[in-house]
This record gives C-alpha cells, sequence and structure tokens, in this order.
C-alpha cells in the first residue's frame, strides 16, 4: 500500500470533518435574509390563552362558570338552517351529551381549537415561515415565503389545515385550509364545520405583554355568515422554556365503567 | 358530511364543560372540601399531573390518599418545584373529594405542617429576571 494511500484513508475523513464541514454548517445568512429578519417583530417568550389564567390545581380560578364566559370557540357558530336544525336535535339527548362530557379527555386539539388551549407556546417568527410550537407538541407551520396553499390534487384535510402568511407590518395574516372536520367530542371547539372551511387570523402584539388573534370563520357550507371572533394570549410569568407535556407519562385517570377514575400509583 | 352523531359532541359543550386541563372535572365534587393532615409518601412530578400521595390516619390505621394536581408546567407556574415536597414530611392539603367514595381527590391548597406555605406563586415582575427577556 503506497503511503500516500494510507494517508488518504486515514486522514481523509478528518480532512472532511474539520475543513468541509465547518464550511458547510458555518455557512451565514445572506445579507437579504439578515435585512429581512431584522425587519420582523419579536414575539419571543412564552404565551398562553387568556381564557385559561390556569392555577397549581390544574383548573382555572372560577371553574367552569369562567370557562363559560371566556371561551369563544365553544359558542354556537352562526349556523345556516340547515346545520342549524342538526344542532338542535343533537341538543335533545342530555344523556348521551351528558355521559361524554363525563369522560372528556383530550392531549391534543385541532385549530383552530388549538389557540384557545390550555398549553402554553411559543412563537417562532423566520423569514420564511413563523412556527406556533405548543407545549402538547403540536406545531402550526405559517409559510409567508410568498408559496401559496397546494393544489387541489395536493391537499387533504388535517388536523391544523395548511396556513399560509403575510405580513402587513407587525401583524401576521394567516390564511389556513383543509381544516379537517373531525368527530366531534366534548370541548372540540369549532370542529363542526364543513372541510371547505376558510379561516383568516390577524395576529399581532397590541402591548409587550399581550398578542392579539382576531380570527374570522367562513364556511360556504355550514356557516349563515362569517364568524368573528378574538382571541388574547398573556405573556406567561415565570417560566423562561416550554415544559415537555407527555400525556401518556403517568395517566391514572382511566375510563372505568364509563366514569373517570383514580388509579393508584 | 357531517351527521347528527358528530353535532352531539358540540351540544354537550352546553350541557357540561368542564374545567380542567386534560380531562373533565365530574369525578370530582365541586360542592365539598376535605382536608387531610398527614404524611407524604411519595410526590410525583410527572405529566399529565403531578400528584401526592399522602398518609392519613383512618379508623384502622394509615389510609393513602392520592391528591391530583395540574402539570408540571402548570405546577412551575404556581411556584411549586419537584423537590417542593419530601417524602415523610407533615402536610396539610385541602380537597375536592372524589364524587364515588374512592380516597383521592382534586388538590386545592397545602401547607407545612406548621402552616407555611409550601410555594410562592412566581409574579409578573419575576419574568424578566428569569428569561433574560428585556420585554
Amino acid at each position: 500500500m503506497k503511503i500516500s494511500s494510507m494517508f488518504s484513508r486515514r486522514f481523509a475523513p478528518i480532512l472532511f470533518l474539520t475543513v468541509l464541514v465547518p464550511s458547510v454548517h458555518g455557512a451565514s445568512n445572506s445579507a437579504a435574509r439578515v435585512r429581512a429578519f431584522a425587519s420582523l417583530p419579536d414575539w419571543s417568550g412564552v404565551w398562553l390563552s387568556a381564557a385559561w389564567p390556569l392555577e397549581v390545581s390544574g383548573r382555572v380560578p372560577g371553574g367552569e362558570a369562567q370557562l363559560k364566559e371566556m371561551l369563544q370557540l365553544i359558542r354556537p357558530p352562526p349556523y345556516n338552517a340547515t346545520w342549524q336544525a342538526r344542532y338542535d336535535e343533537a341538543m335533545k339527548d342530555t344523556a348521551a351529551l351528558a355521559a361524554r362530557s363525563a369522560t372528556f379527555k383530550a392531549c391534543t386539539r385541532s385549530f383552530p381549537a388549538l389557540m384557545e388551549g390550555p398549553w402554553v407556546f411559543q412563537v417562532v417568527v423566520l423569514p420564511e415561515e413563523t412556527l406556533l410550537v405548543f407545549e402538547s407538541n403540536q406545531v402550526r407551520h405559517v409559510y409567508t415565503d410568498g408559496r401559496a396553499h397546494p393544489p387541489d390534487d395536493e391537499i387533504w384535510p388535517t388536523r391544523l389545515g395548511d396556513s399560509v402568511g403575510r405580513w402587513e407590518g407587525d401583524t401576521l395574516i394567516i390564511d389556513t385550509i383543509a381544516r379537517k372536520q373531525e368527530p366531534v367530542a366534548p370541548r372540540a371547539w369549532a370542529s363542526t364545520l364543513s372541510e371547505r372551511a376558510h379561516f383568516t387570523e390577524r395576529l399581532r402584539m397590541i402591548d409587550p405583554s399581550q398578542l392579539e388573534d382576531r380570527l374570522t370563520i367562513e364556511d360556504p357550507i355550514a356557516l349563515a355568515h362569517p364568524w368573528h371572533i378574538t382571541l388574547t394570549f398573556k405573556r406567561v410569568a415565570g417560566v423562561n422554556r416550554a415544559i415537555e407535556y407527555d400525556c401518556a407519562e403517568n395517566d391514572r385517570n382511566p375510563v372505568v365503567d364509563g366514569k373517570l377514575v383514580i388509579t393508584p400509583p | 358530511m357531517t351527521t347528527p352523531k358528530a353535532l352531539l359532541g358540540v351540544a354537550a359543550l352546553l350541557v357540561a364543560l368542564q374545567a380542567t386541563a386534560h380531562h373533565s372535572g365530574a369525578m370530582f365534587d365541586d360542592r365539598k372540601s376535605l382536608t387531610l393532615i398527614g404524611t407524604v409518601k411519595t410526590f410525583q412530578w410527572t405529566n399529565p399531573h403531578c400528584w401526592i400521595q399522602v398518609l392519613a390516619p383512618g379508623p384502622q390505621g394509615p389510609v393513602e390518599w392520592s391528591v391530583e394536581m395540574g402539570s408540571p408546567s402548570q405546577l412551575i407556574r404556581g411556584g411549586w418545584k419537584p423537590r417542593s415536597l419530601k417524602v415523610g414530611e407533615s402536610i396539610r392539603i385541602t380537597i375536592h373529594p372524589m364524587r364515588d367514595g374512592s380516597n383521592g381527590g382534586l388538590y386545592m391548597s397545602a401547607t407545612r405542617a406548621d402552616g407555611t406555605p409550601i410555594a410562592v406563586p412566581v409574579t409578573n415582575g419575576s419574568v424578566a429576571a428569569a428569561s433574560g427577556n428585556p420585554q
């Protein structure tokens, strides 16, 4: 074996790792990207829906009454006559409703319910996209690089839908379609809309401690007119990072004989 | 295509909306409170709920109670830490008891045996110091 060959075999990987890899990973942002980033608002921090000022118990201070007052997406949508009739019919079976409600459990939510859920989130603003990263391990990707939604033959309904966005000053305009119509369960906020529902959000910081999300929902199949909702998020005190929420880690509340119970540790 | 069955859940919201973050609170009796004076057997710092296992005196010896709390994220915001309680420590804890009569309930409040608080909720003023966030 020639010395030069041995040298190559022995040291080529080291040469690659020490010279080539850093040159790739050390690539600087382009001046254009730096300028784009510098023009974007700073929404760093940890945020939580104003409807969920949770206590150590995992409940809100005012219990059910407070939630009914604060949560907006649980209110009846402005259905058209056909969908309203179905809704009214479903309201009659109070026994079934009570049973479903008593055993309700949830670790994730679909959009837009996720925006009014009990989990903290962070907003990562980049030139190409804004990410809303939730404690529930769900992420909304809002692409702001000018792309359109996928064409009809490349899109299908999902729980969070497909979102694209654009900036108007310090306001992020988010356009979401293809939201999956799920089998509805208690607290499945606004899930009972058709898969033609179209969501437009205007997300902005109204002061250093609050974000505001003006949401308009249009649905030519289910709604009589657009549904306007304003959601507010509060900067969370006392935490400087997102904390893992692994719902399966130690779930001691199984449903037994139609009721939630507590199991031993 | 939406079916009447699919609409049932939305109607349920108006019947019995529950107030806990992870699951229905129907198993807890909101109208009752029960104070336990006992010792900490274990303190589980886990998701989706933290738990305090309390040994409290019963008619035939110590009885173990399971006290459900929020998630670690919620407890941190309330000033709690993973080692806020020690095994064997005396504690006074008030709960909403289980409706089914089992030895468990939802955390309402707690102090150490001498009455001192276990945790002090963090305030807005501590955020900047904790995170270094200029805002």
